[in-house]
């Protein structure tokens, strides 16, 4: 009933889409897997109106249709229950449930909250949700609110005739077990009236749910498996292309790290509401990988390492010395560099040049009396666009216009050529192809082998198993459980979740 | 893509065709010297104009330049006699710190620089009119030119004003293009964020933006009132809106990061074109602010980097 043939999305410089078939049958319900980057979230906006697809078709019962806005998607039975939560915290529970539709209960220009109110109600019930429709939304916990984006959509019942089709986006990452069963509970009552497309990184469930299972991998959809074939492992080799082995993650090159030298040591540093009590050591050469769920709170770990957050109690040295003010550049000053996660935004600095983003971090070398030495500058960017084998057509290229693989070494380079060796990498590989994260294991390696620490926070657990060292598991802003990881006896996937969750 | 390139060179093309048209409408227009003083009439708007890309370039704004400009015509009339030429180093300190505070405003209370320096503006005028007792007053004729006869008059054809003007505009470029401030104003400019996460102190280098925008309208309104040899709290009045226009259509978007002096140079002078068309079309001058302010929404619509402002208010 609902079907994508041959769909096409290009943005500039970026082939998002390529010739995706996709196909849900009334009441199915679908799994899109595929590793960060591969095209799932951009072919989800293109289902729910968000994206418009250039090239293909998008049919609903057969015939050809064309969503310019997801309020148009929705009145046609789409709706996509978000991952980053949309709902708007400072409005209660029913005005979110009906915002954008509240014509239906206005009167003489005033609206019925008794009615509104009543309906809201209707519409949690069917999430089995017990709770008061003028409660402000920031007042419930994540996975209420998770259950009250569902219940959102699910006024499309009453809304829209026929069949609904309802995303879901990493419904799950965020639950806890119980709460992740009760969603699949009701996933599977609503399949009478809904269609699912069902979005997860945890292939179990995906596997247990869904009748077909699409995988994606550079903007085309690899594979569609039905259910009753399908296997963990299978998956994994098309998500990522090839065998995940030991090899992918370079772990013939860990070596042990050097216990004698300790870079960095957090004694007890606590920040309400983001972390507490967290204690580390970080030696050179070490990879030492802070594991947890979104907003577990190893985010402001790392900016707090970097000067950015300011932590309430507790001490923290850099190589052996109080680590002092609070600020961003006196930590660079003291060899720490931050590789954040939003590349784009905090990474590199679009609209300038190659030479100009390597050298942000350390223009007092490139400097006298005020006074840049460019043709220094440009030196420098020669030779580690040369040693990291940087695909620029010269150092004066913007650096916006290069592959994320490549920005991604650039700010790497950064850090590197400014002589830092405490190095905290946030998702350093998310977003980027295969080829370009292989890139990224090989240089956390080169760093390791140069006697450099490294704070990770990885974007897969697999990642994070791989590259580490040392793994401290955070959960609610506290590491419950310390690993270690050499090469050949590392925790499972499962060890880590038990904790995680 | 295309686009994009086409729209960098949008700026000296239209000023190449406006000059042009001006030129077939009077053939007299197009005489170097003619064209020459233009270019040196302009020169107080000019350097208000200079200070006031710094502002932009960094994703701000400086809306006290005109109220600053105005208050220096009054303070260097009243310093004259007192400092003779050293005069312009106090009102040009005066400049300075009023930005100055205005990057403070807007850095350490994170009030908005729209906000922020409309508020400074506002103090700037009160002092001016408060110094001049809200009168008009007069520079004494030999006084002014001993001190600062020197910035009028011209020598071989070129008029002083438009020397001052381009020294100003070296100065402005050496900072922008060769300094490690003029680095870090383009970073903030184009990536504020990424600026931050690599350790530089980005909020001193505002502050010196907005500085510098100050001493700039400072040395406008010095100028502007040698040249009318007086001072009064209205003197640069219409001044605000040319010169924001003069940094918009020159290629400087409002979002900053790109563009720069050079691009304000161009932008000055179709300013300057299009204020001399008026004058063979027979607008009066009342009129010119309704095009100045339908060139400025006109310009800012067609620059604006909207990947950097998703939501306008």
């Amino acid at each position: 009933m609902f079907e994508l043939r041959k769909v096409e999305k290009r943005f500039p410089g970026v082939h998002a889409l390529k010739g995706i078939d996709f196909k849900i049958g009334r009441g199915e319900i679908v799994g899109l897997v595929g590793e960060n980057g591969a095209g799932k979230s951009t072919l989800m906006k293109v289902i729910y109106g968000a994206y418009q697809h250039d090239g293909g078709e998008v049919l609903v019962d057969g015939k050809p249709v064309r969503f310019h806005s997801p309020r148009e998607a929705m009145d046609r039975g789409v709706g996509m229950v978000f991952q980053e939560q949309s709902l708007i915290p400072n409005l209660t529970v029913m005005e979110n449930v009906f915002l954008g539709y509240e014509k239906q209960f206005v009167r003489f220009g005033k609206i019925d909250w008794k009615r509104m109110a009543e309906a809201t109600r209707h519409q949690l019930e069917k999430v089995k949700l017990a709770i008061d429709p003028a409660t402000v939304t920031s007042k419930l916990s994540f996975a209420q609110r998770q259950l009250v984006e569902l219940a959102k959509v699910l006024t499309l019942e009453e809304r829209v005739d026929g069949n609904l089709v309802i995303l879901l986006d990493e419904p799950t990452s965020v639950l806890a077990k119980e709460e992740i069963e009760l969603l699949f509970t009701l996933m599977r009552d609503l399949r009478k009236r809904a269609s699912f497309i069902f979005v997860s990184h945890r292939l179990d469930e995906v596997i247990e749910l869904s009748d077909r299972i699409y995988v994606m991998k550079d903007g085309a959809v690899v594979d569609a498996v039905e259910s009753g074939k399908a296997e963990v492992e299978a998956i994994q080799r098309k998500m990522v292309g090839r065998d995940i082995n030991r090899e992918y993650y370079r772990e013939e090159k860990q070596r042990p790290y050097d216990e004698g030298k300790v870079l960095l040591e957090l004694d007890a540093i606590s920040l309400p509401g983001r972390y507490k009590d967290i204690s580390l050591k970080l030696h050179a050469g070490e990879v030492l990988c802070l594991v947890g769920v979104e907003g577990a709170g190893r985010e402001a770990i790392l900016r707090t390492v970097f000067g950015l957050l300011a932590p309430q109690t507790g001490k923290m040295s850099i190589h052996g010395s109080p680590a002092g003010a609070v600020s961003a550049s006196q930590r660079v000053a003291h060899g720490i560099g931050y590789v954040p996660r939003e590349r784009k935004i905090e990474g590199i600095v679009s609209g300038m040049s190659v030479f100009e983003n390597m050298t942000l971090s350390q223009m007092d070398k490139y400097t006298r009396a005020g006074v840049l030495d460019i043709a220094a500058e440009r030196k420098l960017a020669r030779d580690w666009i040369k040693r990291l084998s940087i695909k620029a057509s010269s150092e004066n290229a913007d650096c916006g216009n290069l592959s994320g693989g490549n920005q991604q070494k650039v700010v790497l380079a950064k850090w590197r050529s400014g002589g830092s060796d405490i190095i905290l990498l946030d998702h350093p590989t998310r977003g980027l192809d295969i080829g370009a994260k292989e890139d990224v294991y090989d240089m956390v390696r080169e760093m390791s082998a140069a006697g450099v620490g490294v704070v990770l926070v990885a974007d897969t657990l697999e990642e994070a198993i791989g590259l580490s060292h040392t793994i401290a598991v955070v959960k609610d802003g506290e590491i419950k459980k310390w690993y270690n990881c050499p090469p050949g006896a590392k925790p499972s996937l499962y060890d880590l979740i038990h904790y995680m969750i | 893509m295309t686009l994009d390139r086409l729209k960098q060179h949008f700026p000296w093309v239209t000023l190449v065709v406006l000059i042009l048209i001006v030129g077939a409408m009077d053939p007299n227009f197009l005489r170097p010297q003619n064209l020459v003083e233009l270019a040196g009439d302009i020169a107080p708007l000019f350097i208000m104009a200079l200070g006031m890309t710094l502002a932009i370039y960094i994703g701000g704004i400086d809306l006290s330049a005109q109220s600053v400009a105005n208050m220096t015509t009054v303070l260097a009339t009243i310093t004259l006699p007192l400092f003779g030429v050293f005069s312009a180093l106090v009102v040009i300190a005066v400049g300075f710190l009023f930005g100055a505070v205005s990057g403070l405003v807007t850095t350490r209370l994170k009030v908005p620089s729209f906000i922020a320096t409309l508020a400074v503006g506002g103090i700037a005028l009160s002092v001016g009119q408060f110094a001049s007792g809200q009168r008009a007053l007069y520079m004494d004729a030999g006084q002014r030119d001993r001190a600062f006869g020197w910035m009028l008059g011209s020598t071989a054809g070129i008029p002083h004003e438009l020397v001052l003007s381009l020294v100003l505009l070296a100065f402005a470029w050496f900072i922008q293009n060769r300094m490690k401030a003029g680095r870090i104003l383009k970073a903030v400019g184009a990536g504020e964020l990424a600026a931050v996460a690599s350790g530089l102190r980005v909020d001193r280098y505002k502050i010196l933006a907005f500085a510098l925008s100050g001493m700039f309208a400072a040395i406008a309104g010095l100028l502007f009132s040698v040249k009318l040899s007086g001072g009064s709290p209205t003197l640069a009045e219409g001044f605000l809106l040319p010169a924001i226009v003069a940094v918009l259509v020159g290629g400087t978007p409002l979002t900053g990061g790109v563009g720069g002096v050079l691009n304000t140079l161009i932008g000055a002078m179709i300013v300057a074109v299009v204020r001399a068309s008026m004058l063979y079309l027979d607008i009066p001058a009342t009129s010119q602010q309704i095009f100045f302010g339908i060139v400025l929404i006109v310009a800012i619509a067609l620059t604006i980097d909207r990947s950097k402002m998703r939501i306008v208010k």
